[in-house]
């Protein structure tokens, strides 16, 4: 039984009120992910993440295909008590404080008062929110509300968490520390499938990613099958280089190209062959100091905008432009 | 059903914490102390008028209570998208709107019940400051408890417009819900007339259509017992029953159709 | 978005079908009964609060009392209970025109309604004066308000005097009608006549927009009418007296000789009757016309 799957999965919206045309926010997507996996659902804004994590959720519902959860439909109750969800942009009420959001959350999963106020405690500990756990909801910063956002999906200790665009929000201490969270949660053996734009998180942490552009499926896999991690050349970093070093360099072939970072310090793009460190040593045997030697490898971005480009809207076949999702 | 009651506590803690509700009922109260000073305007008629002045005020503000957090209560969840968190948790999105309507039925009671002591308060004071012969020359005693009734019909008026408020909440803008829902109060109030439509227009066609609304649409006119409490006419135990009954199952019909809609809508 | 199903499709008609059959049940129930003295309660009297009460609505405020006034009197005017009153038209008047001092036909209302005997209005000419010279005071150059002043003086209270004098002041100030100033001079001069009574309720015949002003109006013409005919008659009479040396006995002797034309009837269709013993002539008893307005009252 896979923890999360769906086959051909679609969303049409109608747009245009006197010759209503279907607006395909989601076109027949396929995918599974396997219990204990970090999975990164990733693509542009308008892509259709978030529609599919609506679909998951059954916040809409689907024009056609199916999605199962658990094994089960989606939307099935005893299912529900064993996932979680963090929807994008949170906003809860703003009248309840951070500790009674959490408390109300976990006892429509059943949880005692007792109970269920040491499990929000311990929940807010962990997001990394302290004493203004006491305010109102209505006070607290975009990055604040991330985190309790956070908090609240992990309230019933799911097997599955879903989480759209977690980083959102948060300064780079707070991504840190939501980025060890979800290792925690991988280690604890819970399924966690989240969104992004944001590639450098799926790097760090997924061991399977789905691409997804305009509403289709472009790619999914494990992320060492799509990127090649092959070395494609090396970066240069070097300080004391003169002109004229570097027109003979270029000559030669043994510099593809350049970028100037301050008075005669530059990043050198040097290609495979012949080796670095010759190329190297005859820059420092010119009067150069060597400041760093990096491979050049294919990230996930490169690979990510090959994906995207290649998968342009078409404009002529009848389908509808997006319409202003409100 | 344990979600039903979470959802509408949490209801009541959000109207305990709303301004707006407040300054309502602080008005309403002051509204019913006034009317004793009113009272005073007018020779021989002050208990009636203290009377008349606050069972409307119990009424009118209830309605303005009713409707303005009615409509607020799932568009607003809605449109600050505070409704994904929730629904994603194990909660039918029916009990989801039960509970939304048992929470402001439950505020609407404690806030009718205020009412209603303020203007108890103010009618005994009345009485403590009159004259015995005064006194003896009222049709009822100022702190006459039959006046309850007209009360509780107007609890269960309230709870029916609060119902509808909230059907139209699933689905329209607050003005328009508030628009709709107050519309359906006046025409309901007019029910008699709309019944005799053939007797003010020629066509029959129209006196039907009148005829037919006149059973479908909410008869508000009904749980209309103000003026005879005051008179101290009664109000038999049989007509509550009636109108109490026929109350309670257009609620349910209403929210019936209020689950039915939000069950079925996408939250774009 | 999901099929309703079938279940939920009967559960809502259902619920219908038992609202529906409530209603009928509510419907075949006698209704609350409604309290005896409803729509008769004034609360406020004081127009001095009322204008204040009414913020920037006075205008609506006035045509809302307006509405009350005419079903107060409307109403009252067709109750079959004996002890009913008009004790409410002069506040309701009052508040009206102060709130629009503008208020023309309330105006014309109260003159002739306050001032008409019971059953048909208050019988209170007194207070028929009263809201008419508040009514001047706040628009002095309103010959309508003059004019109506000098039409109680001179119908109701009989006060040929006072009524010419109010006559001429109407005359007196701009936009009154050219017939004013000869209705005042015969009324200084020779008191009540026909002729002038014919002229002040033909004018408000047909020019009130008060149905039942119309309809007063009318039935007085009707009764002057009944007059003229009634001292036709009588000359008829006296004529045929001094012909034939003895009263007549009947409608028919007279026509035998040619006074007349045939059986005289009044403008409602009833037979005039003719009293052989004194040789007067008076409406059949059964008429709406009467009583006639004596000459206590008015010619």
């Amino acid at each position: 039984m896979h923890a999360i799957e769906t086959e051909a999965l679609t969303k049409h919206y109608t747009t245009g009120f006197w010759r209503p045309r279907p607006y395909p926010a989601l076109d027949g997507l396929t995918l599974s992910v396997e219990s204990g996996e970090v999975f990164g659902f990733l693509g542009p804004n308008g892509a259709g993440k978030t529609t599919t994590l609506k679909l998951l959720m059954q916040l809409i519902y689907p024009t056609s295909g199916r999605a199962e959860i658990l094994g089960k439909p989606v939307g099935d109750i005893g299912v529900k008590q064993r996932i979680g969800y963090l929807p994008e942009q949170p906003y809860f009420y703003d009248y309840l404080t951070a500790e009674e959001l959490l408390v109300y959350f976990a006892s429509i999963f059943g949880e005692r008062a007792a109970a269920a106020r040491t499990r929000a405690s311990e929940l807010l500990d962990e997001v990394g929110i302290g004493a203004e756990r006491r305010l109102q909801l209505r006070k607290f910063s975009k990055g604040m509300l991330q985190r309790v956002g956070i908090a609240q999906a992990l309230i019933n200790n799911p097997e599955v968490v879903f989480l759209d665009e977690p980083m959102s929000g948060l300064d780079p201490l707070g991504r840190r520390e939501i980025r060890e969270l979800i290792l925690r949660l991988r280690g604890r053996g819970c399924t966690v499938f989240f969104s992004s734009h944001v590639l450098a998180d799926a790097e760090a942490l997924c061991s399977r990613v789905a691409v997804m552009a305009n509403g289709r499926l472009s790619a999914t896999g494990k992320l060492s099958d799509l990127v090649a991690f092959r070395v494609r050349g090396w970066e240069l970093v070097i300080s004391g280089l003169s002109d004229s070093v570097l027109e003979q360099a270029k000559r030669n072939g043994h510099v593809v190209r350049e970028t100037k970072l301050g008075e005669g310090r530059y990043a050198l793009e040097l290609p495979l062959a012949p080796a670095p460190e010759r190329t190297l040593a005859e820059l420092i045997a010119q009067g150069a100091h060597l400041v760093s030697l990096n491979p050049l490898r294919d990230t996930l971005e490169d690979f990510f905008v090959r994906q995207v480009t290649a998968s342009a809207p078409r404009v002529s076949d009848g389908l509808a432009t997006k319409p202003e999702v409100a | 059903m344990r979600t039903i009651g979470l959802v509408a506590i949490s209801v009541f803690r959000e109207s305990v914490r709303d301004k707006i509700l407040y300054s309502l009922v602080i008005f309403a109260v002051l509204m019913i102390s006034t009317s004793y000073l009113i009272g005073q305007l007018t020779a021989g008629q002050d208990v009636k008028i203290i009377k008349d002045l606050g069972l409307a005020s119990i009424s009118i503000f209830g309605l303005l209570i009713a409707v303005f957090m009615g409509i607020g209560l799932v568009w607003k969840e809605m449109e600050k998208r505070s409704i994904y968190a929730l629904l994603s948790k194990p909660i039918r999105r029916g009990e989801f709107v039960v509970g939304k309507y048992v929470g402001l039925v439950l505020t609407l009671f404690i806030n009718l019940g205020l009412m209603t002591v303020a203007f108890y308060a103010v009618l005994a004071y009345m009485d403590l400051t009159t004259s015995a012969d005064i006194r003896a020359s009222w049709a009822a005693p100022a702190t006459d408890i039959q006046m309850l009734r007209a009360v509780a019909l107007i609890m269960v008026e309230l709870m029916l417009v609060t119902a509808i408020a909230l059907f139209f909440s699933t689905f329209s803008t607050p003005f328009l819900s508030a628009m709709l829902t107050i519309g359906l109060w006046v025409i309901g109030h007019f029910n008699d007339d709309l019944r005799n439509v053939g007797g003010y227009v020629k066509s029959s066609v129209a006196a039907s259509i009148g005829k037919a609304l006149y059973y479908v649409l909410p008869n508000f006119a009904a749980f209309d017992a103000k003026a005879q409490v005051v008179h101290a006419q009664a109000v038999p135990a049989s007509y509550l029953v009636l109108t109490g009954v026929y109350g309670l199952v257009y609620v349910a019909f209403v929210l019936l159709g209020a689950v039915t809609i939000f069950s079925r809508r996408d939250f774009i | 978005m999901p099929r309703v199903g079938w279940l939920r499709i009967i559960a809502l008609a259902s619920l219908m079908a038992a609202v529906v059959g409530l209603q009928v049940v509510q419907a075949a129930h006698p209704p609350l009964p409604l309290p005896t003295d409803s729509g008769n309660m004034l609360y406020v009297r004081s127009p001095a609060f009322m204008k204040r009460a009414a913020l920037s609505y006075d205008a609506l405020v006035a045509d809302i009392y307006w509405i009350r006034t005419v079903q107060h009197y409307g109403s009252t005017k067709l109750a079959n209970d004996k002890k009913k009153q008009y004790d409410l038209l002069y506040p309701f008047l009052d508040l009206t025109t102060s709130l629009d001092p503008s208020f023309d036909i309330a105006y014309q209302f109260g003159a002739i309604f306050l001032a008409e005997p019971f059953p048909s209005g208050a019988g209170r000419p007194d207070q028929a004066i009263a809201l008419l010279q508040k009514g001047l005071r706040m628009r002095p150059a309103d010959w309508q308000l003059a004019q109506e002043l000098g039409f109680v003086y001179y119908w109701w209270l009989v006060d040929n005097q006072s009524a010419g004098e109010w006559f001429n002041r109407a005359a007196d100030m701009p936009g009154s009608p050219n017939w004013l100033r000869p209705l005042a001079a015969v009324t200084l001069a020779e008191g009540g006549n026909t002729a002038t009574s014919r002229k002040l309720w033909t004018q408000v015949a047909e020019t009130s927009e008060a149905d039942w002003l119309r309809r007063q109006a009318r039935f007085r013409l009707a009764q002057l009418d009944a007059m003229d005919e009634i001292d036709i008659l009588t000359r008829a009479v006296q004529t045929y007296r001094a012909r034939v040396g003895m009263l007549p006995h009947n409608w028919l002797e007279l026509v035998r000789v040619g006074l007349l034309r045939g059986i005289p009837v009044d403008p409602d269709r009833h037979m005039l009757e003719l009293n052989p013993e004194t040789g007067k002539v008076t409406l059949a008893p059964d008429s709406p016309l009467n009583p006639l307005p004596d000459s206590e009252h008015r010619l």
